[in-house]
């Protein structure tokens, strides 16, 4: 009974800990961990060369946020706001949006083709597709 | 005069096409530095302009405010005004840039109007403290120039090849303004003519590199008229009544004044941000050809090491020199009295040399906000300013 307890803790703990990078089910781009990062850091502006990319975040306080900060963008709240500062106020660029919570990125992401956004593991509903899980 | 009347056309063409799109969101940004800071030196003077060598507390020496306005104006248009105040000005609000952008495709975004002049890699955010770990950006290079904003149209692009990433600018403007000149106690006019600039940066993981240049043709101004041939006309007297013609005193001008002369700045470097260990170097390299100015060459080195999540500290060395040696404008000047006089001149303008070590902290309490310290010791050839040591704490936050 302790075994299976521990077990389910586990699973959910890892569960809650992980992230998925979802965009719109059209999309058939093939991105690796690297290109995704390079894309949150606005550093890739498209998805194949052509249609603009529209990289979504959450807000700091989402524990999702940090997960993806640390896992794909290898980077700190205070790093990333450094970084983005740099192109903020150079007129280079501009962070992406960040929404509330899942659901406003899965919807923004079902809308628009040239969105990805990344949601808590296991939180993605049919309208989107996840591309990978980190 | 010119760059308050560019400000305000900018400021009337942004308002005027946002009466024909009112739809169009304004997103608010700014940065802020509060920071106290003590300064003192063996010889009475600060070794940098901005600060006072009494060793007292100052709230306002390094302190500023800056607020961004950015509307989006649809179709890739864009306007974009930075207002700051600085505890130098007390707290005076200026518009330092403003200008229209427009992305010509996801890869390259034009802009016009008044920006940063990216003369060295950080100049264009110097002033955002929150960017760098340092509790100043090393003065050796980030002298605090005068011509940290410029008027002209820029194009900014990025590339990406695989898991490399190059960002490149290039830039056409002018400039023109006043700058202290140590040698006449008093703000001199000159200006920046024509100024091409380019710089690049490539990327990938952990390490960046980059370089960057400009060149301008000087336009001398006050510089010309009070601090080079002003300063020295009692000698240029003394030539004549030796017996100097008016050709040997025109040959003496040629040789020292700036004006019409081309101005060269470069810059070279890394960054390194591998696990917990940073390391930032640069070189900057610049001057005014075949003139009175001699080069100066600087540079800093620094080390950080990351204490657990939120903390780093940093150890760095700067260096500042200037090339009194290169005496190669001295060439044409044929009266001995002159020569005399250009050579002094070069000595009495590159009368500043120093280096420093410094120890910064910095501290990310919060997402938005740093609290940083600095303790920066060094050594001035200046006899009025000689060994010196700058101590500050203060926090810069973004928003």
């Amino acid at each position: 009974m302790k075994a299976i307890l521990l077990t389910t803790v586990l699973m959910l703990s890892t569960s809650a800990l992980a992230v998925d990078v979802v965009v719109h089910p059209s999309n058939n781009a093939a991105l690796d961990k690297g290109k995704i990062e390079q894309i949150f850091l606005g550093k890739l502006k498209t998805f194949d060369g052509s249609a603009k990319v529209i990289p979504i975040s959450q807000v700091d306080s989402n524990p999702v946020t940090e997960e993806f900060n640390t896992k794909v963008v290898g980077r700190s709240a205070s790093q990333l706001k450094a970084y983005w500062s740099k192109l903020l106020f150079t007129g280079k660029g501009q962070p992406p949006k960040s929404m509330a919570n899942d659901q406003e990125v899965m919807k923004l992401v079902a809308d628009n083709p040239n969105v990805i956004g990344y949601v808590t593991s296991g939180s993605a509903d049919g309208n989107v597709k996840v591309l990978m899980s980190f | 005069m010119k760059s308050n009347n560019a400000v305000k056309l900018l400021i009337g063409g942004a308002l005027a096409s946002c009466s024909f799109c009112s739809y169009a969101d304004v997103v608010f940004n700014g940065f802020a530095s509060l920071r106290a800071t003590s300064a003192d030196s063996d010889g009475g003077t600060s070794a940098f302009p901005t600060h006072k060598a009494d060793g007292d507390i100052s709230f306002s020496d390094e302190s500023l405010f800056a607020l961004q306005a950015r509307t989006d104006l649809g179709e890739g248009l864009s306007a974009t005004i930075q207002i700051m105040a600085e505890g130098t000005e007390d707290f005076d609000a200026e518009a330092r840039w403003a200008y229209i952008s427009y992305e010509l495709s996801p890869q390259h975004t034009i802009s016009m109007g008044r920006f940063a002049n990216p003369s060295f890699y950080q100049s264009e955010y110097q002033n955002v403290g929150f960017t760098n770990n340092f509790g100043r950006l090393p003065r050796a290079v980030y002298a605090g120039f005068d011509f940290s904003t410029i008027e002209g149209i820029a194009l900014d692009s990025n590339f990406t090849f695989g898991d490399y990433s190059l960002v490149t600018k290039v830039l056409y403007g002018n400039w023109d303004g006043t700058t202290f000149l140590a040698a006449t106690q008093n703000d001199e006019t000159f200006g920046f003519k024509d100024e091409i600039s380019v710089r690049v940066e490539l990327s990938k993981d952990w390490w960046t590199v980059f370089a960057g240049f400009f060149m301008v043709e000087i336009e001398g101004g006050s510089v010309d008229s009070n601090a080079i041939l002003g300063a020295t006309k009692s000698a240029v007297e003394l030539a004549v009544s030796q017996g100097a013609t008016a050709q040997q005193v025109t040959e003496y001008e040629n040789a020292v004044i700036w004006g019409g002369k081309d101005g060269l700045y470069g810059y070279s470097g890394f960054h390194i941000d591998y696990e917990k260990f940073i390391v930032d170097f640069e070189f900057a390299n610049y001057g005014v050809e075949d003139s009175s100015d001699g080069f100066n060459r600087a540079w800093y080195t620094a080390f950080g090491y990351r204490l657990m999540d939120k903390t780093i500290v940093t150890v760095h060395h700067e260096k500042s020199i200037q090339d009194e040696g290169d005496l190669e404008f001295l060439k044409g000047i044929s009266h001995p009295t002159l020569f005399a006089t250009a050579k002094a001149l070069r000595n009495t303008l590159s009368l500043r040399e120093f280096d420093a070590i410094g120890v910064s902290v910095r501290y990310d309490f919060h997402s938005n906000a740093a609290f940083k310290f600095q303790y920066l010791s060094g050594e001035d050839t200046r006899p009025n300013v000689q060994d010196f040591t700058v101590l500050s704490a203060g926090v810069d936050i973004v928003f």
